[in-house]
């Protein structure tokens, strides 16, 4: 049995038994390599439900908007090992109770999905601990690695031409599993702290603070490279983020439930290298 | 016998308009984006592409427009009006489903009040689309009543030849045909036979939609909660729509001077209907998804007549979950009767 059908028929047991109100997984797209999140309610509908290697999206950011969770019932979401990262990242900033979420545990190898047995987000803390070091995959390194010998003018001209095509879409913010502030800091309008404006200052003001405020929270699932619409390299902020949070800090986004956020916290033997 | 322009004749003309006095501007791909932008050279184009990611929208109805310069001292308030320049400009290479969509919101913009910021763009610009020559699985012109073909919109239509070697130019408005002046001489009278158009198969049935919408029991119908689930609420379909037009007026600067702008703004978004109050009429992602179907297939068709889509499938093509217009139409057209 493929992992496609084992996990239709655990998300018909999970659904039949009542022990989770909902399966949120991946479903047929408009094309043939699309998929698309869909939402499980009975466990007749279960066929819905496809497993393949174009399954990529980090599907937890469906748990917290519009109080799926707030009745205490549980979740069944298919997750990679990043998803399950999202999960103690929320769970460790207090927006949700990882016992409601019933992990569908997967990875792609070889153009393969292959199981992940853990149910829970605690039984993937080896698998976790395992990826601390991995590095990025050759392509992401070479292009890290080519805006990493820029000069800072050559740098900043990069990062200007690549902003001046935003447009404010958010789908990068809607999209990511972090970014679950019910009222965004660019939304705020009493008063407007950040212009509206999609002007080539107002995207860069726009980019930099979402850039800061995923520093260290970041699970490098790709979810907002992906959705941008106008193709702004967002995984080379993201990744140099995330390497400055675990090189400065020792800290690697969403390794337990419990792991203090980076730039929430303050230790006294924290490095003090970026002072100047 | 017709009017034919070669590919190989094509940057003579560019020359041909620029010393005429217009900006040329055709779909190109710059920083890994496929968009229209100004040129000088046929060979910086990108004409073999179904269509570029973002629409000619961008260049009548700006991202951010500057409306008012304000200074406010003790005795006054100082304003400078900043209208648009008049620059004459060639949209070279232009889908159908685009230039019908500027035809789609030239009511909107002229209806109680003429839209200075619209209409000097459209007026100083002609609009040159060629008529496509291949479809992906998102384009859906067929689906709402137009055609890879259509001049909708369009000042001068190119039909791209059989044999490849350029188009046949037939003129539909006067500003078209006067564009042809300056190139006369460059284009050849030949009978040759034009490449056959993309059948594209229609996607839904949109008098069916169309009448199920205008429906008022519709409104409370529980599909748009099953059809907008995984909708994330972004603006990229907005945003990357050729007739969607809603904007946000915001004063930019401190207190004492400063920028009023006009910037895009998205029913998707949840804060389009936030109330001063905190109160929010659409304070769900599906009452904020039936608003932008009923908006283009309902209320727009009811007030103007036409609906505010031209098919050209961005909305779906480019949407980070996978949605957009074209399935929630076609789960309208499959409702049982
Ligand atoms: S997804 Fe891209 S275009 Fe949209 S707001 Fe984010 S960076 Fe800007
Ligand atoms: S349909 Fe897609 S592109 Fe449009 S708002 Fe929803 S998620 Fe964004
Ligand atoms: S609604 Fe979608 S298909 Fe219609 S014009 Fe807008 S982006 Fe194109
Ligand atoms: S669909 Fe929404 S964003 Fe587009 S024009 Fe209508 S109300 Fe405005």
């Amino acid at each position: 049995m493929g992992l496609q059908e084992q996990y239709r028929k655990e998300a018909a047991e999970l659904l039949s038994s009542g022990e989770v109100k909902l399966v949120i997984g991946y479903g047929e797209g408009t094309t043939a390599d699309r998929r698309r999140p869909v939402f499980v309610r009975s466990a007749e509908l279960v066929s819905r439900l496809v497993l393949d290697a174009s399954g990529v999206a980090n599907l937890s950011a469906y748990l917290v908007p519009e109080g799926l969770l707030s009745d205490g019932k549980k979740v069944a979401v298919f997750l990679k090992p990043d998803g399950v990262r999202s999960i103690n990242i929320l769970a460790a900033e207090a927006q949700l109770d990882p016992g409601q979420v019933v992990i569908l545990g997967f990875d792609i190898e070889g153009g393969q999905p292959t199981p992940l047995p853990g149910r829970k987000a605690s039984d993937y803390a080896p698998l976790i601990e395992s990826l601390k070091g991995s590095g990025l995959s050759p392509e992401l390194q070479a292009e890290a690695d080519r805006l990493e010998q820029m000069g800072a003018a050559e740098r900043f001209e990069y990062w200007k031409e690549q902003f001046s095509k935003c447009i404010k879409c958010y789908a990068c913010r809607q999209v990511c599993p972090m970014c679950y502030c019910r009222r965004c800091i660019v939304d705020v309008n009493q008063p407007q702290w950040i212009n509206t404006s999609s002007h080539t200052l107002g995207n860069f003001e726009w980019n930099i603070i979402r850039a800061f405020h995923l520093a260290g929270r970041c699970v490098a699932c790709g979810g907002c490279d992906r959705s941008c619409p106008v193709n702004i390299p967002l995984r080379l902020i993201n990744h140099r983020m995330a390497k400055e949070a675990l090189d400065t800090f020792g800290h690697y986004a969403g390794e337990s439930a419990d792991q203090k956020p980076v730039l929430a916290t303050f230790r006294q033997d924290d490095p003090e290298t970026f002072i100047l | 016998m017709t009017r034919i322009l070669l590919n190989s004749r094509l940057d003579e003309c560019l020359g041909a308009w620029r010393s005429a006095g217009f900006s040329v501007f055709a779909p190109v791909k710059r920083a890994e984006l496929t968009r229209f932008d100004e040129v000088q050279k046929a060979a910086e184009m990108s004409l073999d592409i179904v269509m570029p990611e973002r629409t000619i929208k961008d260049h009548f109805f700006l991202q951010t427009e500057p409306l008012i310069k304000y200074t406010i001292t003790k005795q006054q308030i100082d304003t400078e009006e900043m209208v648009p320049p008049e620059r004459k400009r060639v949209f070279f290479g232009v889908r159908p489903c685009d230039a019908s969509g500027l035809d789609i919101d030239d009511p909107l913009f002229g209806w109680d009040y003429k839209d200075d910021y619209w209409f000097k763009r459209r007026d100083n610009s002609v609009i040159v689309t060629i008529a496509c020559a291949k479809a992906d699985d998102f384009c859906m012109c067929t689906s709402v009543g137009l055609a890879p073909d259509t001049a909708k919109g369009s000042d001068l239509m190119l039909h791209p030849l059989k044999d490849g070697r350029g188009w046949l130019v037939v003129p539909h408005t006067d500003r078209g045909k006067a564009l042809l002046e300056p190139v006369a001489g460059m284009l050849q009278e030949e009978a040759a036979e034009t490449a056959p158009v993309p059948s594209i198969p229609a996607k839904f049935d949109l008098e069916r939609v169309t009448a199920w919408l205008a429906s008022p029991e519709s409104f409370e119908s529980p599909l748009w909660r099953e059809v907008s689930q995984r909708c994330i609420g972004c603006g990229s379909c907005t945003f990357l729509c050729p007739t969607c037009h809603c904007f946000d007026i915001q004063d930019e600067g401190d207190t004492y001077s400063g920028i009023r702008r006009k910037n895009w703004d998205s029913c998707s978004f949840a804060m389009f209907t936030m109330h001063t109050s905190g109160h929010n009429p659409r304070n769900t992602q599906s009452t904020r998804w039936r608003q932008r179907i009923m908006h283009k297939f309902n209320y727009y068709r009811g007030k103007f007549g036409v609906n505010s889509c031209s098919g050209c499938g961005r909305c779906t093509r480019q949407c980070p979950v996978d949605m957009g217009i074209t399935e929630t139409l076609q789960e309208i057209s499959n409702l049982p009767k």
